[in-house]
This record gives C-alpha cells, structure tokens and sequence, in this order.
C-alpha cells in the first residue's frame, strides 16, 4: 500500500511542509530579542585595557574641520540638552533608545555625553550586541568646552605653549569657542569685540566645510 | 554568523563580486520561471495565468522561511538585515505607478532585464524607458522632493507595526500564501474557461 503522501504532486508537498513550517514559526514566536545580549566579558575586557577606544576632543575637532564623514557622532544626553548644544555634525540618541536606533553595526560610532560616564556605559551596551567599532568621546561634552570652546593660556606660558595656543586657537575659532587668556586671576578674551560681552555665547560654527550628518551608505535595491 | 557582508567576512570589492554572482543566479531564475515573456507576465493581470503571483509568493515563503530559522538557530543577525525606510504615500503612488507600466508593457524592472538579455525587442524598449524615467526623476525631483519624503514611517516592519510577535506573522504569510496558490489554481481554471468561450 502506497503512502498517502506519495500520492501528492511535489508542489502540494511542498506547501504542507510549508505550512508546517509556518505552525512550528507560530509556537517560536520571536526568534530573537534584541534587548537580551550575551557578553564575552573577557574579550571586552581585553578591548578596554589598552585605551584604544578613545577619542580625544582635538582629534574629533580635526576630523570635523576635514569634513571627515566617515563616523557618527553620537549625542547621548536627553533632548534638551542637546537642542541646547550639541557638538556639530552630532546626532542626539539618548542612551535608553540605542539598541533601538539606526545606527549599523559595521560603521564607526563616536559616543560623548556630559562627561565620560553615560558613554562608557552605552560603550558597553553596543559592544556587547556586536557593534565592531565604537569610541568614547574623552572627557565629553565638559573636555570639549575646555578644551575647544574655552581655551586658555597662562600669561606666563612658555613661547612652546603659546604657538601651541595659537593652532588651538584657530580651531577655536572655527567653532564658534572664546580662547581666553589668564593673568592671574582675571581672564580675558583673546578676541577684542567679544570682551565686551560678559557671557560669551556659542554660535554655530560656519557651514562652509563641515559636512552635516555624516551620510548613510545606500543600500538596497 | 550572516549577513557575511556586515560581519567584514569579505570586503566591498569582493561583495561586488558576489553581487554579480547572485544577480546572474536572480536572472536565471527569473528566466526558467518564464518571466522574460511579457505574455506570461501581463496574464496575470487578467487572472488567466497565475504565475507570476505562484512565482512571487514561493519566493516570499521561501526567503522568510529561511531568515526566520536562520536566526532562530543563530546563523543570521537579524537586526543588519538592510530596510528600507517606509514613506507610506509617495510608495503607494510609486507602487501604482509601477503597477501601470507592469500591466502597459508586460515587464517589471527586473524581467525587462532578462527579456532583453534573452534577445527580446519589446524588452530592451523597456529597457530604454527604464532609463528615459530614471532621467526625468532626476530632472524634476527638486520638484517633488517634498512628497518623495512626505508620511516617513522609519525602518518598520510587520511584526512591529502590527505589534504581533514574528512567529505569528510568518505563519499569516504562508497561510495567506497557501489560499492565493489554491485561489489561483481555481481562478485560472474558471478564467480560462470563460476566455475560452468569448472567443468563440
């Protein structure tokens, strides 16, 4: 006696089976959770040893005046914040939203928020669910307006330090910063108009060769 | 684990090659499922002939099938898996249009390829209107940049926007599939019947 299922054409078999695949799909339910991640505590371990996932704030200032597009910068503080200021080219994904976000695993992220803390930690999150490069703003948003908003040098700085104040008061400059110049305990602005305003405020850098959000590789079809 | 490409297993240039590689295979196909013929293509507006819906739908089955188990057994991440994002009107409008030309000229972007490497004229006309649309997008998108980026839904898909879990969505597809491959068995036969005797 023959099998019933030898009397079927090859297509109707395939859609039984199909069909059973789709049952089986139904008791899976989700395949996976992309909030549950598993960790090689020792291989990120050993990534974080050596330092080499940070970024310092001179270095980020450089890439951005080149107009380098190559990396996302990621603003990791709340809304407000970051309509408040932001480092140009930034974009904002608060830290409870990143797994969520748009950001591809193969492209190279740079993380910053107030200080280093909040980016360590997304450090850890997107390490640990596979993204392959991810940096850490050093010193964050608090390092870049020390050292590229506000910069300052001592009246008394060696000739060294002060053609070194002069790059980094070009860069400064680019973005919108205020160097200042300390004597003693009074501060003063290297730029004669802006002396006169008490509260320097930060205006937005020029256009001109910054690219804005660094641009997302096309895919698809 | 896949996607190889997004993983760095291989690197731009070779995913070109692979590219290649994969779309001679997606042509051949196309080609022995006979949809370099815009009869066969076009049928299936008049229902007389299913096949592109059996083609298309076995396709869809197939591919979700194998990313569902893929991940669930942990041989594919999901999550790199490119998206499109979702603007819902100016796709519909697209889709139409799409739709339009699919019926008038009997090919789809993809088959007029293959009908025009297989030789065919009506396909390599196509072809060349392929191009002419692409050039007049291009000249007047500044136009109609507003719409094209019009009601943007962001990268969604059906189990998020539905809110149902995966499992429950692969098993409506192939369910939904499984009707059509049967609905279309009964409408050729009664479509052709009914064809059949207004020639007469």
């Amino acid at each position: 006696m023959k099998c019933p299922i030898e009397k079927l054409s090859i297509s109707k078999r395939l859609a039984i089976f199909a069909a059973l695949m789709g049952i089986l799909a139904l008791f899976i339910g989700n395949p996976v959770n992309k909030n549950k991640i598993t960790v090689n505590a020792k291989e990120l371990a050993l990534t974080a040893i050596g330092n080499q996932d940070e970024i310092s704030v001179m270095e980020l200032a450089e890439w951005l005046i080149e107009g380098r597009a190559d990396f996302t910068l990621v603003d990791l503080r709340d809304e407000k914040s970051f309509n408040e200021y932001s480092i140009p080219a930034s974009v904002n994904i608060p830290i409870e939203n990143l797994l969520d976000s748009d950001l591809m695993r193969n492209e190279k992220i740079i993380l910053y928020g107030e200080d280093d803390i909040a980016s360590a930690q997304a450090w850890f999150i997107l390490k640990s669910a596979n993204y392959k490069s991810v940096y850490i703003l050093k010193g964050g948003l608090n390092e870049w307006k020390e050292k590229i908003l506000y910069p300052k040098l001592a009246e008394n700085a060696s000739s060294e330090e002060k053609a070194e104040f002069e790059k980094i008061k070009q860069i400064s400059l680019h973005f919108g910063g205020v160097p200042q110049i300390v004597s003693g305990t009074t501060t003063s602005n290297v730029i004669q108009n802006v002396q006169t305003s008490p509260a320097p405020k930060i205006t937005p850098p020029p256009a001109s060769n910054l690219k804005s959000a660094p641009k997302k590789k096309r895919e698809g079809c | 684990m896949m996607p190889y490409y997004k993983f760095d297993y291989f690197s731009f240039d070779f995913s070109l090659v692979v590219a290649f590689v994969i779309g001679i295979g997606f042509g051949f196909a196309l080609e022995r499922g006979g949809f370099g013929n815009a009869r066969i293509l076009a049928a299936q507006f008049y229902f007389y002939n299913m096949r592109v819906l059996k083609v298309m739908f076995t396709a869809i089955v197939t591919a979700m099938l194998g990313v569902f188990y893929l991940s669930w057994i942990g041989w594919l991440d999901m999550s790199l898996i490119y998206l499109t994002d979702t603007y819902i009107l100016p796709q519909i409008i697209g889709g139409l249009l799409l739709g339009i030309g699919f019926v008038i000229g009997g090919y789809c972007p993809g088959t007029s390829v293959v009908s025009a490497s297989t030789g065919r004229y009506d396909g390599m006309v196509y072809l060349l209107g392929i191009f002419f649309g692409i050039f007049v997008f291009g000249e007047i998108f500044p136009l109609i940049e507003n719409f094209y980026n019009s009601t943007p839904m962001g990268k969604v898909t059906l189990p998020q926007f539905l809110g149902l879990s995966h499992g429950l969505v692969v098993f409506l597809v192939v369910m939904m599939a499984l009707g059509a491959f049967a609905a279309a068995e009964w409408s050729e036969k009664v479509m052709t019947k009914k064809l059949g005797r207004e020639k007469e």
